[in-house]
Formats: structure tokens, C-alpha cells, sequence
């Protein structure tokens, strides 16, 4: 291999591309935190709600669970505008990606629902606890313990999913690599400078998430062990 | 009068019933056991009294006040005056010990807090724990986590304190220490309900011991009685079969 490495014209767009980095962990954070809003209602419906609330979760999480989220977001990019719904890229995107994840968070939330023991509901109301009690002392924070680790793993996961927004022009990290490898064609260096904001991104979070695990819901393993 | 009195209580899950009128009185410090096959009703029975399982028939009085378990502040109560410990010991797993202890009487009934974590390190040091209060359940073994319940339910300064089975779920070497832990209690006094297959120390500990069958009392007499000389038929085949072990 006769490739002679360049960073220079890499590290000269090194503030273009950490901009993208923001861009990419807005989507990440909208898409999260709507998608884990929506999943909560989900979960929610799938473990108290009737049959009929059920059926129709069920078949929401199946539809986005089964089909891929570039599809998804076409939908929303190209299909809607004929509806007069007319939605940026940015938009789209977040939007796609949050309801995408509603699906898999809702699965998430139900399994942290389900996970709560009969035991401990029982030993709260003996010991004279109210409902509202029983929901602070004992059942949120079950759940929260239970879901945090898959939780976390599912927001690692959006921070690189959101490079899917490449795809129809936002600029977020990928986005903006795209952009400059094509002017320069400095392909090579560009997107191993892109990967290594991506490997420091996805370590700061994996590492401040496990911190916050550890002292809050005394989650052991991950990165730090 | 008797300290709680039971009189003709029934309960069922869904349509099948399980306590077909019991009737049945505890004195202040006396030790009651109830002893039977599996599915004869006694875990419902305690569990019937603290209103985990809804009684659908019969009155319950504890002193001088006749429980209404459709009343929420009735069955507040009957909380305040009972606690009850489970075979699965229903430790609140994301709490320490200290917490699983003092939760109920600081944030629930909210007594002075100093002085609920002093009576806790007592309760604690009693049962043996005094070097677990920031242990996790889940960093404990059965019958640690067991003897943790045990405090709980007395950190509430209950009169009467029932025992479902406290001892099933444990391996056998860890029995011991929760039954060291109960007759530690009837010693001083404690009032108890307790239900366990432990047959040697029922007949050692309890002073009156009530044999159940099919939801309903078969015969009630002191140990001697139940074990040596029991009146029925039925008694006899089941202390037969047990003993025989």
C-alpha cells in the first residue's frame, strides 16, 4: 500500500465535524427521550391496559420492530409531504428514530414492569403503604434498577443510529464526513477522524451512564467493573 | 377477653374456598402454631388477617376493635397492631438493611428518626446482623435476609407478629438461626401466630398448636395433647406421617 496519510485537511475541519457531533447527540437525546415517553405509555397499555390497547401496541412494536428505520423514515420524508405534511430532514429523522425507539423502549419498560415482585408488593402493603408509596419506595426505583442497563445500551445505540440522517442531508457527524471527504477526498482520514469522535462520544457516554448506574440504581458491571 | 379473636372467617381465590370458617383465639404472649398439610388454609389464614387476601366472610377482633377489611383506615389498623413475615422473606431489594427496616416506621408512620434507627440497630444486633446494616439482600444469605424480616416487622413495635413458613424456603443448615431468632421472641413474650412444618420446635415453642385441614380446624389443643394424644383421626394420620420423617 503505496497511500500516503494526510490528516491535515481532516484536522483543519476538526470544528465542522465536532458541530456535527452535537447535531448527532441532539438527535440521539430527542429521540430518546420522546421515544422513551411514548414507550412508557406503551408499556403502560401492554401490561394494564385492555385487550383492545394491547392488540394495538402489539401491533405498533411489531410493524417498527420489523421494519427497518431507514424505511420508516422515508415514509415520514417522502410519503407525508403528499399528505401537505412537510417535514425537514432534521425532523424526520428525530422523528423516525423516535418512534423507532418507542417500539424497543416499550419492550424495555414492560419487561422493568413485569419485573416487580408480588413479594415485595405484598411485604409494602403489610408494612402500611399507601399506593402512592408503594410507587415511590418500592416499584419505580425496581424498575428503574432493572431497565437502566438496557436503557443505557439503547441510548449508545441511538448516538450511532442517528448516522442514518446522512441519508437524507442532515448534517450531523456522518453527515458532515460525507460533505468534506467529498470536497477533498481525503476520504480515508476523514472518516477515522469521524470514528474516533464516534469511539469518544459513545465511551463518554458509556462511562458517565455507568457512574450514574452505579451510585443510583447500584448497577454492576458495564465498562467499569 | 381474648387478645385477637377470630370467629367463623372464610376466604376464597376466585370461586375455590380456601379458610371454610375458622374460629380461633390468641392470648396476650401466647404462641399459636398452625400445623397441616399443604393447602389446608394456614398461610391464608395470616394472610386473610393482615388483608393481603380479602376474608369474604367472618369478624376478626383485635382487643377491644372489630376489623372492617373493606375499610382502608380499619386495615391501617390492623397493620399497626400486626406484622407478619413471609416464607420469601419480601425484602425490598433495592434498599439496605437498615432501610428495609426503618422505611415503615420513618416514612410511613413517621416517627422520630433517630430514634427508629436506634431501636433498628437493636432489633439488628439481636438478630445477629449488627455488622449488615449497609448490606444489600441480595449480599445476604436466606436466612440472614430472614432475620432482616424479622426486624422489619418488629421495628413497627407490633403486638402480635405472624410467621408464614419462615423457615421453607431455607437451606437446612440456615433453619437454626431463624428458629434461635423466634424463640428468642416467645421468651420474651412476643405474641405469635405461627404456621411452620418444623414439628420439634412447634411442640417445643408453642403453647397451643392448631391442627388445619381442608380449610378448617381439625382440633386445637396444647402440644402434649396434639402430638402424644390427639382426639382425631385426622391429627393422628398427619403427626403419624410427619414425625415419621
Amino acid at each position: 500500500m503505496n497511500y500516503t496519510f494526510q490528516f491535515g485537511e481532516a484536522l483543519k475541519e476538526l470544528p465542522y465535524l465536532l458541530g456535527g457531533a452535537i447535531v448527532t447527540l441532539e438527535i440521539a437525546f430527542m429521540a430518546f427521550w420522546s421515544g422513551a415517553i411514548l414507550g412508557l405509555a406503551g408499556a403502560y397499555g401492554l401490561v394494564y391496559g385492555p385487550r383492545w390497547i394491547k392488540r394495538s401496541v402489539g401491533t405498533y412494536i411489531t410493524f417498527f420492530t420489523n421494519t427497518p428505520s431507514v424505511v420508516q423514515i422515508f415514509f415520514l420524508f417522502y410519503a407525508l409531504p403528499e399528505a401537505g405534511i412537510l417535514l425537514s430532514s432534521f425532523t424526520a429523522v428525530t422523528l423516525g428514530l423516535a418512534l423507532n425507539s418507542a417500539a424497543y423502549l416499550a419492550e424495555i419498560q414492560r419487561a422493568g414492569f413485569l419485573s416487580v415482585r408480588q413479594t415485595e408488593i405484598d411485604a409494602a402493603e403489610t408494612l402500611g403503604m399507601s399506593r402512592f408509596q408503594m410507587l415511590r419506595y418500592v416499584i419505580v426505583p425496581h424498575i428503574a434498577r432493572t431497565i437502566y442497563p438496557p436503557l443505557s445500551s439503547f441510548f449508545i445505540w441511538l448516538v450511532l443510529g442517528s448516522s442514518i440522517g446522512a441519508l437524507y442531508g442532515v448534517e450531523e457527524l456522518t453527515g458532515r464526513a460525507i460533505n468534506i471527504a467529498t470536497s477533498n477526498l481525503r476520504t480515508i482520514e476523514i472518516f477515522l477522524v469521524t470514528a474516533l469522535i464516534y469511539v469518544v462520544l459513545t465511551l463518554c457516554a458509556s462511562v458517565s451512564l455507568g457512574l450514574v448506574g452505579r451510585y443510583f440504581f447500584r448497577v454492576k458491571g458495564g465498562l467499569l467493573r | 377477653m381474648a387478645h385477637l379473636e377470630i370467629d367463623n372467617l372464610c376466604a376464597s381465590y376466585g370461586n375455590t374456598p380456601v379458610l371454610k370458617g375458622i374460629s380461633l383465639d390468641v392470648e396476650k404472649s401466647e404462641v399459636v402454631s398452625l400445623i397441616g398439610p399443604s393447602g389446608s388454609g394456614k398461610s391464608t389464614l395470616l394472610r386473610a388477617l393482615v388483608g393481603v387476601t380479602k376474608p369474604t366472610e367472618g369478624t376478626v377482633r383485635i382487643g377491644e376493635t372489630t376489623v372492617d377489611y373493606r375499610s382502608a383506615a380499619s386495615l391501617r389498623s390492623v397493620r399497626d397492631s400486626m406484622a407478619i413475615v413471609f416464607q420469601q422473606y419480601n425484602l425490598f431489594q433495592n434498599m439496605t438493611v437498615m432501610d428495609n427496616v426503618t422505611i415503615a416506621p420513618i416514612k410511613i408512620k413517621k416517627w422520630n428518626k433517630a430514634e427508629v434507627r436506634k431501636h433498628a440497630a437493636e432489633l439488628l444486633e439481636r438478630v445477629g446482623l449488627s455488622a449488615k446494616h449497609n448490606a444489600y439482600p441480595d449480599e445476604l444469605s436466606g436466612g440472614q435476609q430472614q432475620r432482616v424480616a424479622i426486624a422489619r416487622a418488629l421495628c413497627l413495635r407490633p403486638q402480635l407478629l405472624l410467621l408464614d413458613e419462615v423457615t421453607s424456603a431455607l437451606d437446612p443448615e440456615l433453619v437454626g438461626e431463624v428458629l434461635d431468632t423466634i424463640r428468642d421472641l416467645a421468651r420474651d413474650g412476643m405474641t405469635m401466630l405461627i404456621v411452620s412444618h418444623e414439628m420439634g420446635f412447634v411442640r417445643e415453642v408453642s403453647s397451643r398448636i392448631v391442627m388445619m385441614d381442608k380449610g378448617a380446624v381439625v382440633e386445637k389443643g396444647p402440644p402434649a395433647q396434639i402430638f402424644d394424644a390427639p382426639e382425631q383421626e385426622r391429627t393422628r394420620d398427619f403427626t403419624a406421617r410427619i414425625l415419621s420423617h
